[in-house]
């Protein structure tokens, strides 16, 4: 009757959690943003995304055959990059554009390292990363979203109809800082379309509701702390807060920033990777401060209107660093 | 009369396995099988290990000292049975594998122990006929050791020491590990001896204040003790602390920063902030060995787990082994895939169930393969994915996946640097773990890796 029972370490429960179950979590949380997407781009943020998932699994399907490793599609870490990935690709991308990018985003972001819990840096950004050195032609043409009427795209400044292409609202707002006019381009009529996402954009970044229903299941569900979030968030909004009020005619409000772009993206399900982030309280916020703050440095003063993706990168390479310098201390304080 | 029943305070931390403890909470304690033989481990008890005091072929009186050392550090053994001595030889031990242990044949009655009974307590008990070394002495003799699991010989820890004088007296009746209910029945059954052993250690310790502290999960047993305090001498010098629920609650350091707010330096012992720990069957016992000088023989063991057939509470001989403890419990299901010794959380798995049970063991839970999940019963690990769960968790405020990951790659100065000697092994980092990695036993390892590096020892 006793014949194979199990010796191991204590505990001999656990809690029934799986890393599975976490990026399916997040998956569900990138729904409303995928429905977002769904509605202004239609066909085309069913497309990106099928592509990005499928080349994802498939390149990491590859790659532990040639590691001659298990299997490790099980986890859904690939889908959760390629579904990342997708919605921070612009709408009117080629597919095969698309599927090279996530191939490159696990391939190089994740598999060199050796697969999942060993990158240092986000995947996904990894793969946007590459496609805007390589394809910058491509990674900057928006389209307008269609429950736009075509009659009533000339509120883009730079509107070209017939391609039904428009700029992004940071783009206006970097040409805004060159001419010195950021209040004459802000109004509130644009702040509510970045609010439902009736802007152009990258697939998933547009619709700040949706992103926000998101990032609220994931912080009920705890698979995100809200440190990275705030931090990031807070940082930007102080950055661009002190812009502001040194020239309130040439830089856009701080709301704009927040709104806008892929910040909020990037706050709720980029940055708060684990794998690519601080373990600790302290680094968090550091981690967070920084993502915001360098993500607004190259808003603001550098060339690209966008920043998200470089300073994710950025503050991944020193995220070990800041493991390092925000040890916790024991409960009952430093052993003598 | 009410009673406040619900804990305000507890530690940073901490989770919330499943109880399970309605299995056997209802079950009284009962007496334990009649065996016909016993192995008395020479140690069971944190300190230098025993010389036994018999020979084989001796007869020996349940009752009578077989085993004892000069050491401070370190407590008697005594027979649990009337009988033979068989033989001194090596039997497994659930925490160092192979130690001697005395193997006694019963002779005689058949019939099992007795419950002490505590009517001795509460009319004729007189706390001012004893001294503190007396009570000292009572405690030495009868071997009494923590009961709670770690063992630490008792006496050492209430005898009075002048570079460590002691302030408050905290009894422990948290019992946070899942499954188990020995320490509530004895709440519940012999609250009377709780009290008097508590008045008896506040007595040796000279300990100014004392607490009992409970989770508020016992509402019964609370209720218990608070009328039990009120009935007796001085009851309104010991305070009940209720605290909250959560594992390990019941752990000396989290229960000393629920109810004094204070902490124990890590890797330091309470102690050095004046505080002494007891188990409320530890305290039972010191209550026994003082009035009634009943040395420690016989222990409260729940018999537990989904797939035991009877689960329950009995009063068992220490010496009895695993197999004959579940034998007298109708034996296992189908479905048993662990047995261990102690509850889910800290307890140890055993592979030889002719291991004997000794003074701190409270429990023997048998686990289906469907309580321990399958993905941690066939061992498969996936890669951590630094969420933090560890840390968030760590009631001691460590950073374990650091920890284990450093000991996997076997830098063991990355691992002090993390405070690996901090880590008192409450197992909530692998229980949260979502990769299902051993977080724990990594940590476990690392420390005998260390202790093996501190005394030059042969790998």
């Amino acid at each position: 009757m006793l014949k194979d029972i199990a010796v191991s370490n204590s505990p001999h429960i656990s809690k029934p959690l799986s890393t599975r179950a976490v990026m399916v979590d997040v998956v569900i949380g990138l729904v409303p943003a995928m429905a977002a997407a769904g509605y202004y781009f239609r066909v085309r943020a069913l497309i990106l995304p099928a592509a990005c998932v499928i080349s994802s699994l498939a390149a990491e399907w590859l790659c532990n055959l040639i590691r001659k490793k298990p299997g490790s599609l099980g986890d859904f870490s690939a889908v959760v990059t390629g579904i990342i990935l997708a919605l921070s690709l612009p709408p009117a991308l080629p597919v095969w554009t698309a599927v090279i990018g996530s191939a490159f985003s696990i391939a190089i972001g994740k598999m060199v390292f050796g697969g999942l819990g060993a990158n240092i840096f986000n995947p996904a950004m990894v793969g946007r990363t590459f496609l805007t050195a390589s394809f910058g032609m491509l990674m900057t043409t928006w389209m307008v979203p269609a429950t736009i009427p075509a009659a009533l795209s000339e509120i883009c400044p730079e509107n070209n109809v017939e391609a039904r292409t428009q700029a992004t609202p940071l783009a206006w707002s970097k040409q805004a800082i060159k001419d010195e006019n950021g209040a004459l381009i802000y109004n509130e009529q644009q702040f509510r379309a970045t609010l439902t996402g009736e802007v152009g954009g990258c697939l998933g970044e547009t619709s700040v509701i949706a992103l926000l229903i998101g990032g609220l299941y994931l912080l009920l569900r705890r698979t995100i702390n809200f440190h990275i979030p705030l931090a990031v968030l807070l940082s930007a909004f102080v950055f661009a807060a002190v812009f502001y009020l040194v020239d309130s005619d040439a830089y856009m409000q701080p709301f704009f920033h927040l709104s806008s772009g892929g910040m909020l993206l990037c706050a709720f399900f980029i940055a708060t990777d684990p794998v690519t982030a601080p373990l600790t309280r302290r680094g968090m916020w550091l981690f967070g401060i920084g993502v915001g703050a360098i993500t607004m440095l190259i808003r603001i003063v550098g060339g690209y209107p966008e920043g998200v993706m470089y300073s994710v990168l950025l503050m991944n390479a020193v995220t070990p660093l800041i493991d390092r310098l925000c040890r916790r201390i024991p409960a009952g304080g430093k052993p003598s | 009369m009410r009673f406040v029943t619900k804990g305000r305070f507890s530690f940073r931390g901490g989770v919330h396995p499943p109880e399970k403890k309605e299995l056997t909470r209802d079950s009284e304690i009962q007496p334990g099988p009649a065996v016909k033989q016993v192995a008395i481990m020479l140690s069971q008890h944190i300190g230098a290990v025993c010389e036994s005091l018999v020979n084989k072929g001796d007869s020996v009186k349940a009752g009578q000292k077989i085993g004892d050392s000069d050491a401070f550090v370190s407590a008697p053994v005594h027979s649990s049975v009337n009988g033979k001595v068989k033989q001194i030889a090596l039997q497994s031990h659930a925490v160092l594998g192979r130690s001697m242990a005395v193997i006694i044949d019963a002779e005689g009655d058949d019939n099992p122990a007795s419950q002490p009974s505590h009517t001795e307590f509460t009319d004729s008990f007189d706390i001012d006929s004893y001294s503190s070394a007396q009570i000292c002495t009572a405690v030495r003799d009868a071997g009494i050791v923590g009961m709670g699991g770690a063992g630490f010989p008792t006496r050492v820890k209430i005898e009075p020491n002048p570079r460590m004088p002691k302030e408050t007296l905290i009894i422990d009746a948290c019992e946070c590990e899942p499954y188990i209910t020995c320490d509530y029945r004895i709440m519940l059954e012999w609250t009377k001896q709780i009290i008097a052993g508590t008045r008896l250690a506040r007595k040796a310790s000279g300990c100014s204040q004392v607490f009992i502290g409970i989770e508020d999960n016992k509402p019964n047993a609370i209720e218990m003790i608070s009328r039990t305090l009120e009935d007796c001498g001085d009851g309104d010098r010991i305070k009940l602390a209720p605290v909250k629920t959560k594992y390990p609650q019941g752990g000396e350091r989290q229960l000393i920063k629920a109810i004094l707010r204070k902490n124990v330096p890590a890797g330091g012992i309470p102690p050095m902030i004046g505080v002494v720990v007891l188990n409320v069957a530890t305290a039972a016992a010191i209550a026994e060995a003082v009035v009634s000088g009943t040395p420690l023989t016989h222990r409260v063991v729940t018999v537990t787990g989904e797939a035991i057939s009877k689960p329950g509470n009995y009063y068992a001989a220490i010496g009895t082994t695993v197999e004959d403890l579940i034998e007298f419990c109708g034996g296992v299901t189908e479905s048993c895939a662990k047995v261990v010794l102690g509850g889910p959380m800290m307890g140890i798995a055993i592979a030889d169930l002719k291991t004997p049970i000794t003074k701190t063991c409270g429990a023997i839970t048998v686990l289906t393969k469907r309580q321990i999940g399958r993905a941690k019963y066939e061992g498969r690990q996936t890669p951590c994915i630094r969420c933090g769960r560890c840390l968030e968790i760590c009631p001691e405020n460590l950073n374990p996946t650091k920890i284990a990951h450093a000991v996997k790659h076997n830098l063991l100065d990355v691992a002090l640097a993390y405070y690996i000697n901090a880590c008192m092994e409450c197992g909530c980092c692998s229980y949260v773990c979502p990769a299902n990695i051993e977080v724990t036993g990594y940590i476990k390892t690392g420390k005998i890796f260390l202790a093996r590096q501190k005394k030059k020892m042969p790998e």
